[in-house]
């Protein structure tokens, strides 16, 4: 998968955070992995349709997911019930209303799913024949990674 | 025991989502998602406008719009929902009511949607990530 796919992401993911939480966000290294690959807890999933396809995973633990959301909130949740998933949907789509214009600028043409939130203990992901690219962004809130596997369709 | 209620400060200013004669303009709040629609909720009152209903699809927010009118001074209008979009549920809030007053609340990257939007009739829009100033500055541009 080319990196450039994920740039896009990696940096609106960065704005967003920055903007909608008013924090530091740090980034961390990019990693790369080819099979399955266990997801945190909480994950928001965008496919992507088009020239290019794939989907866009934003993963992070329940504690990070509660925090998030009740930062975002500007009141503390004590469960990950439908505001809360509500809230992590309304932040993949910003991050991924940002990418998407990126990746369209750059002349990359796709449609995109709406996300739909997955939760619970012990779930894996597989792609089959893309390998996915991972960035963590580190807040004060936790770790979300941005989960990247796209490739160019032939 | 004096209190301020006796003496109101010229440095409290009214709130502005309140009416020459003192009532609050009426919202109808239309969005798919509850997170923003608490969001815009809670910025719109706490400038003393009201939330008289809330629609979660373009077509609730349509039936909404018929029900409370007259009765009714702004609405807030998603683009991507359910059922009917955003873009027809103004469309056709329009052609009922040719002075509505529709502010659209757009993801970045709608541009074309949204200059369609404002051809039909909308009055304004909003780009998210939603903040308090640019939510009340639009609104409030849009009913005065
Ligand atoms: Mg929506």
């Amino acid at each position: 998968m080319r990196v450039e796919y994920i740039n896009p992401f990696v940096e609106a993911a960065f704005n967003v955070l920055k903007e909608v939480l008013n924090t530091e966000v740090k980034r961390g290294e990019l990693y790369l992995k080819s099979t399955s690959q266990p997801v945190m807890g909480v994950a928001a999933l965008v496919g992507l349709a088009g020239n290019v396809e794939g989907r866009v995973l934003f993963d992070m633990s329940f504690d990070t997911a509660l925090a998030v959301a009740s930062d975002m909130n500007g009141e503390k949740l004590e469960k990950l019930d439908d505001l809360a998933k509500a809230t992590i949907t309304e932040l993949a789509n910003m991050i991924t209303a940002q990418a998407v214009t990126k990746l369209h600028e750059l002349g990359f043409t796709f449609d995109l799913t709406p996300p739909a939130i997955f939760t619970g203990e012990n779930m894996e992901v597989t792609d089959s024949e893309v390998e996915a690219l991972i960035v963590p962004m580190v807040l004060p809130q936790g770790k979300i990674e941005i989960n990247v596997a796209v490739r160019e369709r032939l | 025991m004096k209190t301020k209620m006796d003496f109101p400060s010229i440095n409290e200013r009214k709130p502005e989502g309140v009416k020459e004669d003192g009532s609050p303009y009426k919202v109808l709040v239309v969005d798919d998602s509850m997170f923003v629609t608490k969001q815009i909720s809670q910025i719109l009152t706490s400038e003393g406008f009201e939330v008289v209903a809330t629609a979660s699809d373009g077509l609730q927010g349509l039936e909404r719009y018929k029900e409370l009118y007259p009765d009714i001074d702004v609405v807030t209008m998603d683009i991507t929902m359910p059922k009917m979009d955003g873009v027809t549920s103004l469309e056709k809030i329009i052609e009922f009511d040719k002075e509505a007053k529709v502010i659209m609340i757009s993801a970045l990257g709608k541009q074309d949607l949204v200059k369609k939007a404002l051809l039909i009739g909308a009055k304004n829009y909003i780009v998210k990530p939603l903040d308090r100033v640019k939510v009340l500055e639009r609104i409030i541009q849009s009913i005065k």
